[in-house]
């Protein structure tokens, strides 16, 4: 790319990150919602809010979830990449798209599934119970929200660290297990740091997350009130009665000021990011490192892992959408009934809701590592403010939840004359979820581009290529392993995502995720599960189609 | 015998062509009662041939209302966008600012939330011929409906509490959770007022309605009730047994999920005095079909489209339906009907708000 196409791809960027983000820090200001014909400047709504117990407790429990959930989730994560991509240990192919089914279900929806089997009257915890007399945990607690927040964070850490572990020649681990170190020593002292950079990424982003995790506390904080920044927001808004935008703007305030100085952090660890170039001009064969006595353990890890984060959930979800009754007293085999499913036979939605979900994950995904990828090409291999600029300009649409940044794109589209057409179109919804997954995008596409040598690049330069076929001829190809788990991990954000789009939901542009919010609203918790369901079936479906594929594509 | 056949031909001619002409010229006939001059709405909601409402009902719960809407008029294009309430009324308040035109109906059962928008002035008024069949509590200037009666109810589980807890009144659930503290710790369950804003309605009403709602909140907070946002969570929670006795629950839910599982879960319509809330429904001043919309509200107030919100344990509204509510049974006396007007504004201000949500903080640590 050429300095004025990068110019202007970053110019674009800018504009579309800042003007729903622009729009709530200035309503941030306001005494009324921004729209209205008589308002004025004041810093009230600031006052309010730092004057507020609830904020700061929810600011602190916030910071705490995302600590927990961080230093959970990356150790876990980063070996189980290194497990599944650098050794022999069987079966990986199978367990690989397992791995990503917490990811693949709306977190509100897997959180209920917790409840159903290990809520104080969950069919695990009678189970246990009946057995041992006791239950040694309850489903409610901060700690408990952490280990889940954790554990179902993990796909995260892996996909980020599995892309980049894909792409690394296997010469420098050989020549450790020469040397005499173990799989676990390889692991830690070579692999891994070799892929640092990516790992700090998703370390950054995953604890960046735990700022904006909304399903998982809505759920379970709910009995005990526990508040998160996300979930604050409700009470916030009921404590006046009417939605209060300029309250909810500032919290969002909040969110932005700790993610200003994540993203100084993260620029700070990746100033040696090019330490760790690792696909150079010399091919490197890949070989796996053979683990001997080591797989059982490392078996076991994964089992005990896929078995909390998904039987578990899963199972008591799936369970609840062919009961009629569940919980203390009931024999299950009384209450097994399909009426959940013939009654979703009868929800027009529904079919629309599935055909679009898939179309804004499959192909709307697409489109989204596309504009990632331009992006990260404007950026790539250029020391300059723009990229700076970048740099922090990505983090920020993720630093509104969901609900908010979807209220702040939904205003956009209607206050912007030319855009207001959109509003109630698929282009408004793929719009919104792409700039709420930007940051999480820009990311998994920079993750592979850091890794190609710059000698490649520079090769193609001096023969004559000009830099718009450099990227297409050179650097996109290799990169292409990790663009396609770019879109794998789009894909399945953008088919589980929920709370962004239900300010563009319209008649026509249902999506499932958005329809389960305004179910779990109402109390359908039979559809709930029984859509979900439906929805984990269709997703085992292309989990499994996809990993055939990917079986052809490597062998 | 060919004279015959032909006599027939004729008579039958003869009999069905007026009627078929009738039909035609009336267009899809004005209901039965109305005015004949209601045949111009018909006619212009035909012309409009679309009509967009919003509503907080879910789209599965009002499928047959729908239907039966869409069969009478199916000219008109129906979109039908279920959300919550607080999303409702943030996207009509930006789209009336925006001058896009709004919806054509507004539906919710966050009432004091519909009430602000009928009473900021973005309802237009229509006197509809149905609205002599309703209560005059349910009727705010032509401009705001109530369109359902539904009871706050108790709800419990049949496979735990053991029916002599089973509380009537009030009262009676204050003295059981100070009696039996152990047996309750934990186990009640309700709105939080402080997080949801129907919670809130209901709890405010209570005050008003029963000067002792303090205590048995005070009692509440002794046992350490669990307070929600979502009436499906709590109903889930006591069909479980993970709670087991659900205070201020909205009665359509319970009875509807009762139906399902009749064997967990167990209803009260509390003896001292039950408050019933309304779903309201306006018709906006932005309205792009308005005339469609007037059409679609008179439905949703008429007996057809009470019976088929019954038939989903949605009271009906209607004084001429009221033996098949779930509230048939109880003196009309012990019911509180949520007034639809400007008192639901009471607690929108903001001073007052804080203060009744402070109340409530202080009678449930017991203080």
């Amino acid at each position: 790319m050429n300095r004025a196409t990068r110019i202007a791809v970053i110019v674009a960027m800018a504009i579309a990150v800042l003007a729903p983000i622009g729009l709530v820090v200035y309503q941030s200001f306001l005494d009324g919602p921004f729209f209205q014909p008589k308002i004025s400047f004041t810093l009230d709504a600031y006052e309010f809010v730092l004057d507020d117990e609830d904020f700061f407790d929810a600011l602190y429990n916030s910071a705490v979830i995302a600590l927990g959930m961080t230093l959970i989730a990356v150790p876990v994560g980063a070996l189980l990449a290194f497990l599944m991509t650098r050794t022999d240990l069987p079966g990986r192919r199978w367990i690989e798209p397992v791995i990503l089914v917490p990811m693949f279900v709306s977190s509100v929806v897997l959180a209920f599934g917790f409840v159903v089997s290990l809520g104080p009257a969950g069919f695990v915890t009678l189970w246990f119970k009946g057995v041992f007399g006791f239950v040694p945990w309850y489903l409610y607690s901060k700690t408990t929200l952490i280990v889940i927040a954790g554990l179902t964070h993990v796909p995260h850490v892996f996909l980020y660290t599995s892309s980049a572990l894909r792409s690394l020649g296997s010469d420098v681990e050989e020549a450790a297990r020469m040397t005499g170190a173990g799989p676990l020593r390889t692991a830690l002292t070579v692999s891994l740091p070799m892929v640092m950079p990516n790992i700090l990424y998703a370390a950054v982003l995953v604890f960046f997350l735990g700022f904006e995790l909304f399903g998982l506390p809505l759920v379970l904080g709910d009995p005990e009130g526990i508040l998160v920044l996300a979930t604050y927001l409700y009470k916030l808004t009921n404590k006046l009665g009417t939605p209060s935008y300029q309250l909810m703007a500032v919290v969002v305030v909040a969110i932005i000021c700790i993610a200003l100085p994540l993203v100084a952090l993260q620029r700070f660890l990746l100033r040696a990011a090019n330490r760790y170039v690792s696909v150079k001009g010399k091919a490197a064969a890949q070989k796996p490192v053979s683990i001997g006595v080591w797989r059982w353990p490392a078996a076991a890890m994964i089992a005990a892992w896929l078995l909390f984060t998904v039987v578990v959930p899963i199972s008591g979800l799936v369970l609840r959408a062919f009961v009629s009754s569940w919980g203390e007293g009931v024999n299950l085999l009384d209450v097994l009934t399909l009426a959940h499913f013939r009654e979703l036979m009868e929800f027009p939605n529904l079919t629309r809701g599935i055909v679009n979900t898939l179309l804004i994950a499959s192909v709307g995904g697409a489109l989204s590592v596309g504009v990632y990828t331009m992006l990260n090409l404007a950026a790539h291999r250029w020391q300059s403010g723009w990229t700076k600029l970048m740099d922090y300009l990505v983090l920020l649409p993720r630093a509104m939840p969901g609900l908010v940044a979807g209220l702040a794109i939904f205003w956009v589209f209607l206050f912007t004359p030319f855009l207001s057409p959109l509003r109630q179109t698929m282009i408004a919804i793929w719009v919104a979820y792409t700039l709420v997954w930007l940051a999480y995008g820009m990311r998994l596409v920079s993750g592979a581009l850091l890794q190609i040598g710059p000698e490649l690049e520079e090769a193609g330069r001096i023969v004559g290529a000009s830099p718009g076929r450099v990227s297409r001829d050179l650097t996109i190809p290799l990169v292409k392993v990790g663009l396609f788990s770019s879109w794998l991990l789009i894909f399945v954000t953008f088919m589980r995502e929920y709370s962004t789009g239900v300010y563009l939901l319209a008649p026509g542009t249902e999506v499932i995720g958005s329809l389960l919010v305004s179910l779990w609203g109402t109390g359908a918790v039979d559809l709930v599960t029984a859509l979900s369901t439906v929805n984990i079936a269709m997703i085992g479906g292309g989990l499994l189609l996809m990993s055939l594929f990917g079986k052809r594509s490597h062998g | 015998m060919r004279t015959k056949l032909a006599l027939l031909v004729a008579t039958a001619l003869t009999i069905s062509i007026p009627a078929f002409t009738a039909g035609t010229a009336q267009a899809q006939s004005v209901p039965a009662g109305y005015d004949p001059a209601y045949a111009k709405i018909i006619e212009a909601a035909n012309q409009e041939g679309a009509l967009s409402i919003y509503s907080a009902t879910d789209a599965a719960a009002v499928s047959e209302l729908l239907k039966g809407f869409e069969a009478l008029y199916p000219k008109i294009k129906l979109e039908y966008a279920d959300q919550n309430s607080t999303e409702m009324y943030n996207r009509f308040i930006s789209e009336a600012a925006a001058n896009t035109g709004t919806t054509d109906l507004m539906w919710s059962s966050a009432m004091d939330l519909q009430m602000k928008l009928v009473n900021d002035g973005y309802a237009q008024s229509y006197s509809s011929p149905e609205s002599k069949s309703i209560p005059d509590w349910a009727n705010y200037k032509n401009e705001a409906f109530g369109t359902t009666a539904e009871p706050i109810v108790f709800a419990y589980n049949k496979r735990v509490v053991p029916a002599a807890d089973v509380p009537k009144t009030h009262a009676d659930l204050a003295k059981l959770l100070a009696e039996k503290p152990d047996a309750y710790k934990g186990k009640v369950t309700s709105y939080d007022p402080e997080r949801s804003g129907v919670g809130f309605l209901y709890i405010t009403q209570d005050v008003q309605a029963n000067k002792n709602t303090w205590d048995l909140v005070k009692a509440m907070g002794q046992t350490g009730v669990k307070l929600y946002t979502s009436s499906g969570a709590m109903i889930e929670r006591l069909t479980s047994g993970e709670h087991t006795i659900g205070y201020n629950m909205i009665g359509s839910y319970v009875f509807e999920r009762q139906h399902k599982d009749p064997e967990s879960l167990g209803v009260v319509l509390p003896s001292d005095y039950t408050i019933v809330m309304s779903r309201i429904a306006f018709i906006p001043k932005g309205a792009k079909h308005p005339n469609a919309a007037k059409l679609f509200l008179d439905y949703l107030l008429s007996k057809q489209g009470q019976q088929a919100m019954q038939a989903r344990y949605m009271g009906s509204i209607r004084t001429d339906l009221a033996s098949a509510n779930p509230t048939a049974g109880v003196p009309e006396s012990t019911l509180r009907p949520i007034h639809v007007g400007p008192e639901l504004l009471t607690y929108l201000d903001q001073v007052k708000r804080l203060k009744f949500l402070k109340d409530w903080q202080k009678s449930l640590q017991g203080k």
